[in-house]
C-alpha cells in the first residue's frame, strides 16, 4: 500500500539529488580514508582504547577535576 | 612519560582526574534487572501464543497489553541501560576525562528509570498510542525528550572537556545515535492530547504508516545497531587487548551506515518515476551499502583472530564472537526479507519475530553479556565468580535462540504457504484461518521453550554477577593524570579529515546535516503522501461510538494480532475481500494496519458476522471458533463506556482534519447512546440483557462492524 501511494510521488529530483549526494560523499570519504598519507594517523588513533593515562595515586590525595 | 600519539614530546599542563564509575555501576545493575523483566515478559507472551489460558483472564495480563510492555522493556529498558553503561564507561576512557557533570549523570539515570517505571504503570492498563515501539503516551514522550537532552549535554560536555584530541570511531557511532534518536522520537511522537493519558497521532492512514515505518526501521538501526557497534569498537579491542583489525574499514562502516539512512527511503521509489540509469545505480549502491555491515562483522571477528584460543576460555570474548556472528546473520536476513518476493511470503508471519530475535538476542543480548563479563569484574575490583557457569549460560542462550529462530522459520513459512494455497478453480485450500493457526501451534511451544532457555541463561548470569559483586573489594578511586588540550597538541600539518576528527563539534554538525538531509529526503514523500491519496466521497468519518470502540481496539492491542490491510494478491482478495485502498484510511489517527497476522486480517470484517457472533467471540472465542488462541475479553462486558470523553475526542479529531461538524460534536453523546441502544436491541433478541448498551463491548462491536464497510460497499469496477 505504501508503495502504491509512493507511486504517485512525482518529484523525481528528490531521489536523484539523494543519489548524487550519496555518490559524491561516498567517493569523498572513501578517498580520505584510504589515502596513503593518512595511514599512520589511523594506526595511532586505533590504539586509543588500549592506552590508559598514567596513574598518579590510588587514593584521593591528589587534586581531582 | 607523556608523549602525544605521534611520539612528539608534550609540554602542556598536566591535570589530575578520576572517572565516574559509580554511574556505570548503576546502569549495569539496571541493565540486569530490566533484562530479566523483559525476558520474563517475552516468555510469558510466548506461552500465551501456545496456550490462551496463560492470558489469565485479567485485562492487564493479556497478550495485547503485555506485548508492548515486553518490546519497550527489551529495547528501552534493557538495551537502553546497557547502552548508557557502556557509553559512560568507554566515553570517559576514550577522552581521558570524567563525565561532564555528576548531577546530570544522576538525573539521567533516575529519570530513565522513572520513564521505565511509568511505562510499566501505563502499558498494562491499556494506556497506549497504538503505534508499535512508540506506544508510550505523550507525557512520557516529553519526559523521554528531556532526559535525552540531559544525556546529550552530559555527553557533549565531556567531549569539550576531553584530554585526547582525536575522537575514536566508537564515539562517532555514539554521536550518530544521540542525534538520530532525537530526530526520530520527536517526529514520530507528534500527537494531540485528548486527556493526560490519551492522544491522537498527528498523522493519519498511509502517512502515519510511512512515518511509523520510517521510525521503526531507523529505531532498529539507531537504537539497536549504531550504539552497539560503537560499543563493539571499544570493548572488543579492549577485551582482546589488541587494536581493531582495520580502523579504516570502521570509518567506511560508519559513514555508510549514516548514508544508508539517506538511501533507504528513495530506494523504495526505485520502481517508479526514476529513469532507468538511476534505478540501476541505486541498486548497485544498495548492495554496496549492505556490504559495510558485513565489513563491521569481519572487522570485529578479525580483531578476535589473534586471541582465538581465548575465545574458548574467556566468557567476554566468547559472547562477543557469538554476537558478531549473529549480527552478520541478521544483517544478511534483513535485506533478504526486503526483497519483494520474499517479503510477500514473510510479511505478517512469524518469520519476522524470528528475524527480530536473531538480532535482539543474538546481537544485543550476546554483546551486552560480553561487555558485562568484561566490565563487572573490573568495576567491582574482583574476579568473575564462575567461568564455568558463564559457559553453561552461553549454551543455554545459544540453544534457546536457535530453537526460537528455527521454529519461527517453520511456523512462518508453513502458515504463509497455507494462506496462499489455492486449487485450480481458484478456491482456497484452507479457507478457515484457524486451521493455519492450529497447524503451527507446536512451533509456538518450541519457541516458548527456547525463550525459557534464554530467560534461564540470563538468570544464570545474574547469579554469577551477584556472587562476583559480593566478592568485590572497595578501593579508593584511582587518580589519573594527563595533559590538558592546548596548542601543543594540535597538528598543524594534518590533513583535512584528521582535522575533521579533531573537531568533534564540526564533525557532529556534519553528521547532523547528513542525518537531517537523509531524514528529509526520506520523510518528504511520506509527509506529502496524503496529497497523493485520491479522496473517495463514500468514505466517511467514524461515528462517535465507533471512534470510542476504535480506542478500545487500540487499548486492548488488537493490532498486535490483527492486520487491517488486504494486499493486492489473488489469495488475499479471495480470503478477505476487496484489496485495500489508501483512501480508506484518511480518518485513521493512528493507522492500525498491524504488522503480524496471528489472527485474520480485519480490513473487511464489518458486516461479515452478526453482532451476536462478536458478542460470543469476545466473551470466549472458542465458543464460535474451535481451536482459536485469541484471548477472552470478558472485562469489556462490565466496564462502562465513558461517554463524557466523546465531545473532546471528536474535537481533537476535527483539529486533525477529520470533518466533524459542530453539531456532530455537540450531539456526540446522544448519538453514541442511540447507536449503542440499537446494537443492544439486536443482541437482546438473543436474550442479552439491555444493560449491555452501557458497556465497552458494544462500542467495540460498533467499530468492528464498521471496518472496511464504506469502501467495501462501492461496486467493483470491471
Ligand atoms: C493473541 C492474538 C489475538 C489477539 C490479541 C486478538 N485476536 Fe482476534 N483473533 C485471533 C485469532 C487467532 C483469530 C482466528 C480464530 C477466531 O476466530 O477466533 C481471531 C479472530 C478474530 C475475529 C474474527 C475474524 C474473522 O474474519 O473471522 C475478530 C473480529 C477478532 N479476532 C477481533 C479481535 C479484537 C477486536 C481483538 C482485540 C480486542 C482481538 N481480536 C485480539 C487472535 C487474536
Amino acid at each position: 500500500m505504501k508503495q502504491e501511494v509512493l507511486k504517485h510521488f512525482d518529484v523525481p529530483w528528490l531521489p536523484l539529488t539523494a543519489l548524487v549526494l550519496f555518490v559524491v560523499c561516498f567517493a569523498a570519504y572513501t578517498y580520505w580514508t584510504y589515502r596513503k598519507a593518512n595511514r599512520p594517523h589511523f594506526e595511532s588513533v586505533s590504539r586509543i582504547p588500549l592506552e590508559d593515562p598514567s596513574i598518579k595515586t590510588n587514593d584521593l590525595q591528589g587534586k581531582i577535576s | 612519560m607523556s608523549a602525544s600519539l605521534d611520539g612528539k614530546p608534550r609540554n602542556g599542563r598536566l591535570e589530575s582526574f578520576t572517572y565516574d564509575d559509580g554511574i556505570v555501576k548503576l546502569f549495569v545493575i539496571a541493565t540486569l534487572i530490566w533484562g530479566v523483566v523483559a525476558l520474563f515478559l517475552g516468555v510469558t507472551i510466548a506461552f500465551q501464543m501456545a496456550d490462551w489460558h496463560v492470558n489469565l483472564g485479567l485485562p492487564w495480563t493479556t497478550f495485547g497489553r503485555l506485548r508492548p510492555l515486553h518490546t519497550n522493556a527489551a529495547i528501552f529498558a534493557f538495551c537502553g541501560n546497557a547502552i548508557f553503561a557502556g557509553i559512560y564507561y568507554s566515553h570517559q576512557r576514550l577522552l581521558k576525562a570524567r563525565l561532564f557533570s555528576d548531577t546530570l549523570s544522576k538525573i539521567h539515570f533516575w529519570g530513565w528509570q522513572l520513564i521505565i517505571v511509568s511505562a510499566a504503570l501505563t502499558l498494562p492498563f491499556g494506556i497506549t498510542t497504538g503505534k508499535e515501539y512508540a506506544e508510550l503516551e505523550w507525557p512520557i514522550d516529553i519526559a523521554i525528550t528531556l532526559i535525552w537532552v540531559v544525556f546529550a549535554v552530559n555527553f557533549f560536555g565531556t567531549i569539550i572537556r576531553r584530554r585526547e584530541r582525536h575522537i575514536y570511531v566508537a564515539i562517532w557511532f555514539y554521536i550518530a545515535t544521540i542525534l538520530t534518536v532525537a530526530v526520530l522520537h520527536i517526529v514520530n511522537s507528534l500527537e494531540i492530547p485528548v486527556t493526560l493519558t490519551k492522544s491522537y497521532s498527528l498523522y493519519a492512514g498511509v502517512q502515519d504508516a510511512l512515518v511509523q515505518w520510517w521510525y521503526g526501521h531507523n529505531a532498529v538501526a539507531f537504537f539497536l545497531t549504531t550504539p552497539f557497534l560503537g560499543l563493539m569498537y571499544y570493548f572488543v579491542p579492549k577485551a582482546a587487548n589488541r587494536p581493531v583489525y582495520s580502523y579504516r574499514l570502521s570509518i567506511i562502516h560508519f559513514w555508510s551506515l549514516v548514508f544508508i539512512y539517506i538511501w533507504a527511503g528513495p530506494h523504495h521509489l526505485l520502481y517508479t518515476t526514476l529513469p532507468e540509469w538511476a534505478q540501476t545505480l541505486g541498486m548497485v549502491f544498495s548492495v554496496m551499502l549492505w556490504m559495510p555491515s558485513w565489513g563491521g562483522m569481519i572487522n570485529g571477528l578479525m580483531t578476535l583472530r589473534g586471541v582465538w584460543d581465548k575465545v574458548r576460555t574467556e566468557p567476554s570474548l566468547r559472547f562477543m564472537a557469538a554476537a558478531l556472528t549473529f549480527y552478520g546473520m541478521s544483517t544478511f536476513e534483513g535485506p533478504l526479507l526486503s526483497i519483494k518476493s520474499v517479503n510477500a511470503i514473510a510479511h505478517f508471519t512469524d518469520w519476522i519475530p524470528g528475524h527480530v530475535h536473531s538480532g535482539t538476542i543474538g546481537w544485543n543480548y550476546m554483546l551486552i553479556a560480553g561487555i558485562l563479563f568484561f566490565l563487572v569484574p573490573k568495576l567491582w575490583n574482583t574476579e568473575l565468580y564462575s567461568k564455568k557457569l558463564a559457559h553453561q549460560q552461553f549454551w543455554f542462550v545459544t540453544i534457546g535462540l536457535v530453537l526460537y529462530i528455527i521454529s519461527m522459520w517453520v511456523a512462518g513459512i508453513t502458515q504463509s504457504m497455507m494462506w496462499r494455497a489455492m486449487d485450480d478453480a481458484g478456491n482456497l485450500i484452507y479457507p478457515n484461518f484457524v486451521e493455519t493457526v492450529i497447524k503451527i501451534t507446536p512451533m509456538y511451544w518450541i519457541r516458548a521453550i527456547g525463550g525459557t532457555l534464554v530467560l534461564t541463561s540470563f538468570i544464570m548470569m545474574m547469579y554469577n554477577f551477584w556472587k562476583t559483586i559480593k566478592n568485590g573489594k572497595k578501593e579508593a578511586p584511582v587518580v589519573y593524570e594527563a595533559y590538558a588540550l592546548d596548542s601543543s597538541s594540535i597538528e598543524h600539518d594534518a590533513s583535512a579529515h584528521r582535522k575533521l576528527e579533531g573537531w568533534p563539534m564540526i564533525f557532529s554538525v556534519l553528521s547532523l546535516i547528513a542525518i537531517l538531509v537523509g531524514s528529509a529526503i526520506e520523510i518528504i514523500p511520506s509527509l506529502m503522501a496524503d496529497k497523493y491519496v485520491v479522496k473517495i466521497d463514500a468514505i466517511k468519518p467514524y461515528t462517535a461510538l465507533e471512534l470510542y470502540g476504535r480506542d478500545v481496539y487500540i487499548k486492548e492491542g488488537c493490532y498486535l494480532c490483527h492486520s487491517q490491510t488486504v494486499r493486492p494478491m489473488a489469495h488475499e482478495a479471495v480470503r478477505y475481500g476487496k484489496v485495500s485502498n489508501a483512501a480508506e484510511f484518511v480518518y485513521d489517527h493512528p493507522f492500525q494496519w498491524g504488522s503480524k497476522r496471528t489472527g485474520p486480517d480485519l480490513a473487511r470484517v464489518g458486516g461479515k458476522y452478526p453482532n451476536m457472533w462478536h458478542y460470543k467471540h469476545f466473551f470466549d472465542p472458542r465458543e464460535v471458533t474451535a481451536g482459536s488462541l485469541m484471548p477472552q475479553y470478558r472485562w469489556l462486558f462490565d466496564s462502562k463506556i465513558d461517554y463524557k470523553t466523546l465531545p473532546k475526542k471528536l474535537e481533537v479529531m476535527r483539529k486533525l482534519g477529520v470533518p466533524y461538524s459542530q453539531e456532530e460534536i455537540d450531539n456526540s453523546v446522544a448519538d453514541a447512546r442511540a447507536q449503542a441502544k440499537m446494537i443492544a436491541e439486536d443482541l437482546a433478541q438473543s436474550g442479552v440483557p439491555m444493560k449491555i448498551a452501557e458497556m465497552d463491548v458494544v462500542a467495540l462491536i460498533a467499530y468492528i462492524q464498521r471496518i472496511g464497510v464504506d469502501y467495501g460497499s462501492i461496486p467493483e469496477e470491471e
